[in-house]
């Protein structure tokens, strides 16, 4: 091995480690020790030696990625020895403070006012947000809490489906015969102490697009307060949220509150109430994350279908979502609305691959979910 | 670059593995710290041919634990034999061996059945690399069950005692992303990210593990792989799928591409069929020229 790294060395590891940790990447104290390590273990004269080595220790996931090669760079500098000047420049956090989208705060607020400010926002026919505010203007915690238990109850019908595949168990009506004669070896061949089995747990999994879009806004909210709390009492959820372009947003929504989670979303998710690309979303999300379908998903996507990229692109992209999912859940909030047809090219096209089409504009169409989302 | 990341890549690439820097910093890092090698990357870029290669190159065994769903440590450590164990209780019933001992016979190593973490810890000789395929498909709980033996390689089984493993066997683990892996496994392990490669890169791919493929067919495959995968397609084709459509055309006798052995050999590549479809009404667009040139 090395000469052990320099105490030099070690301060810059120690620093440049704070840097990624203040610009949200996860880095352990461990990471840190391991940083230090590293820089006695590779040719620090070699800029990109030093990189490669750093984000292999200090990277836990592709999506840090860029985000480590920035503050690399600026941490870093052009200057190839880190024993000379530092280069550390002011991360852009406050700029990016200001770049968070509008609409967020208010979510967190939940101010009237602002209301008026997203009318103007808003696409698309104006009844529409006028049923919206009916739905869900008035959003209290009482609401709030009902949404949560309306999740339990639908996350507990979910865990507790038999599968037909069995698992030893502490006791049961049935003996585990292979356990049994297993347990029996120790007493010379006799049977003295009995092994059960029961049925397994069938693991319903639950993958989520919810178009976050500006006509979507006031469902939005209700939903993801919804997969909140459903991503807490049933853990195989992946959520997904989109408007022009895909987010994952399970992390986010797995912290601890509500609010918390939100604030995480809006630093996260910058395309919040911009134009809808359903198809696009769908499309990024069938080629970047193709494993997560399978016989046992139900892909529940939550949209009014209206779809300003090509209605086509739409059709295929959750026709390939739909050959390998269990199942596919449209969750419409206009359905809820009386007279509401789906015409829009978008829903024209989504229709074929849907198997349950249903309303999502208030709290009792939520609870009736459950029922289509047990397999 | 450092000497010795150097040397790894040239071992590597003499092993039949093309490989680039950061691949090779990874992997010296890996067995310099001692820590397992965490690989993503999409479906057919050569993730568990690190491990391979690595084998090759420490000249040691490859143990190999490929996961599933359902992976429980009977399958993954060890289990005893125990039809064996009955059988040889019958056998010496009539035997006037004090109990104590014919028990002892029954729980020794000649009954245990070692799985894949069992015997990368009990290997004698170099230390091994072992390989844990596709841990993504593996549940949570064996997740936390493969940190536990990761930590420390040692195995307690209540009948024999404790297994220490005598060497650290060097880990490489690889995960396709159907599930985030947990923060803790992530920790523990130094993460590679492998995509795609460059035209460059797969080019050489294609020449050192084709052997006897034209100059001119390779350069158009690789081409018109490249800009396959710029294509919106259901299952993107890796570099697996390259070198099957070369070895199938190096079969054929074939030295360039045409639309024909295109549409006939597509299967190579392609597996599914809606992919099929779009490409076929590609070439018959008379595109293929197009997407073998280096402009395209």
């Amino acid at each position: 091995m090395s000469a052990p790294a320099s105490t030099d060395l070690v301060v810059h590891a120690t620093r440049f480690c704070r840097l990624l940790r203040e610009e949200g990447l996860l880095v352990t104290p461990g990471d840190t020790l391991d940083a230090a390590r590293v820089l006695g273990l590779v040719d620090l004269a070699d800029r990109e030696d030093l990189r490669l080595a750093l984000r292999g220790v200090l990277v836990h996931r592709p999506e840090d990625g860029p985000a480590f090669d920035r503050l690399f760079d600026e941490f870093w500098g052009g200057n190839p020895a880190p024993a000379g000047r530092l280069r550390r420049t002011r991360p852009p956090s406050g700029s990016q403070k200001e770049r968070l989208p509008l609409s967020l705060e208010q979510w967190l607020r939940g101010g009237e006012r602002d209301a008026e400010r997203e009318e103007a926002l808003v696409p698309g026919p104006s009844e529409l947000e006028s049923l919206g505010r009916q739905d869900f203007g008035s959003f209290g915690d009482e609401a709030l809490r009902e949404v949560t238990r309306v999740a339990r109850r639908i996350a507990r019908r979910l865990a507790t489906r038999p599968s037909r595949r069995w698992k030893p168990a502490r006791d049961g009506a049935r003996p585990h015969l292979r356990r049994t004669l297993r347990l029996s070896v120790k007493t010379g061949g006799e049977v003295s102490e009995l092994a059960f089995r029961q049925r397994k747990v069938r693991k319903t999994k639950l993958v989520v697009l919810a178009d976050v879009s500006g006509s979507m806004d006031l469902y939005a909210r209700l939903f993801l307060q919804f997969l909140f709390a459903l991503q807490h009492s049933f853990a195989r959820v992946e959520t997904f949220v989109f408007a022009t372009r895909l987010s994952r947003i399970t992390e986010q929504l797995r912290s601890r509150a509500y609010g918390e989670a939100l604030a995480e979303l809006a630093a996260e998710v910058r395309d919040w109430n911009g134009g809808t690309r359903i198809g696009a979303s769908l499309e990024t999300f069938v080629r970047e994350w193709p494993r997560l379908l399978d016989g046992r998903t139900v892909v529940i996507v939550l949209s009014d279908g209206w779809e300003t990229g090509d209605p086509e692109v739409l059709g295929d992209a959750l026709g390939a979502v739909h050959g390998r999912a269990a199942r596919v859940v449209w969750l419409n909030p206009l359905l809820g609305s009386p007279g509401y047809e789906p015409l829009t090219r978008g829903m024209q096209a989504a229709l074929p691959h849907v198997d349950v089409f249903a309303p999502a504009h208030d709290l009792a169409s939520l609870g009736r979910l459950a029922r289509h989302l047990a397999l | 670059m450092r000497e010795e990341i150097r040397r790894i890549q040239q071992l590597m690439e003499g092993a039949g593995y093309v490989t680039d820097r950061s691949v090779a910093t990874a992997v010296y890092l890996s067995t310099a710290l001692g820590k397992p090698l965490l690989v993503e990357g999409h479906p057919g870029v050569g993730k568990t041919d690190i491990a391979k290669v690595l084998a090759r190159v420490l000249d040691g065994d490859l143990i190999r634990l490929q996961c599933y769903e359902g992976l429980d440590a009977t399958t993954a450590l060890y289990e005893w034999n125990y039809p064996k164990q009955l059988l040889h209780i019958k056998l010496e019933e009539r035997s006037d061996r004090p109990v104590g001992q014919r028990e002892a016979d029954i729980f020794s190593e000649a009954f245990l059945l070692k799985r894949p973490l069992l015997q990368a810890i009990t290997h004698h000789g170099r230390p091994p690399v072992l390989l844990i395929d596709e841990v993504d498909r593996a549940d949570e709980e064996f997740e936390a069950f493969l940190l536990e033996v990761l930590s420390d390689f040692q195995v307690t089984i209540p009948e024999v005692g404790t297994l220490r493993a005598e060497s650290r066997p060097a880990v490489v683990l690889t995960s396709n992303r159907s599930r985030d892996l947990s923060d803790a496994l992530r920790r523990r392990c130094l993460y590679l990210w492998i995509d795609y490669p460059s035209l460059d890169k797969e080019l050489r791919i294609v020449r050192t593990r084709v052997p006897g493929i034209g100059e001119r067919l390779a350069a158009e495959l690789t081409t018109f792989m490249q800009s396959l995968r710029r294509q919106r397609l259901v299952k993107t084709p890796g570099v697996a799928e390259s070198l099957d459509w070369a070895a199938a055309l190096v079969a054929l006798h074939a030295t360039e591409l045409d639309p024909a052995l295109v549409q006939e050999t597509m299967g190579c590549f392609l597996k599914d069929e809606s992919d099929l479809r779009a490409v076929a009404a590609r070439i018959e667009a008379g595109e293929l020229a197009a997407m073998c040139s280096p402009a395209g």
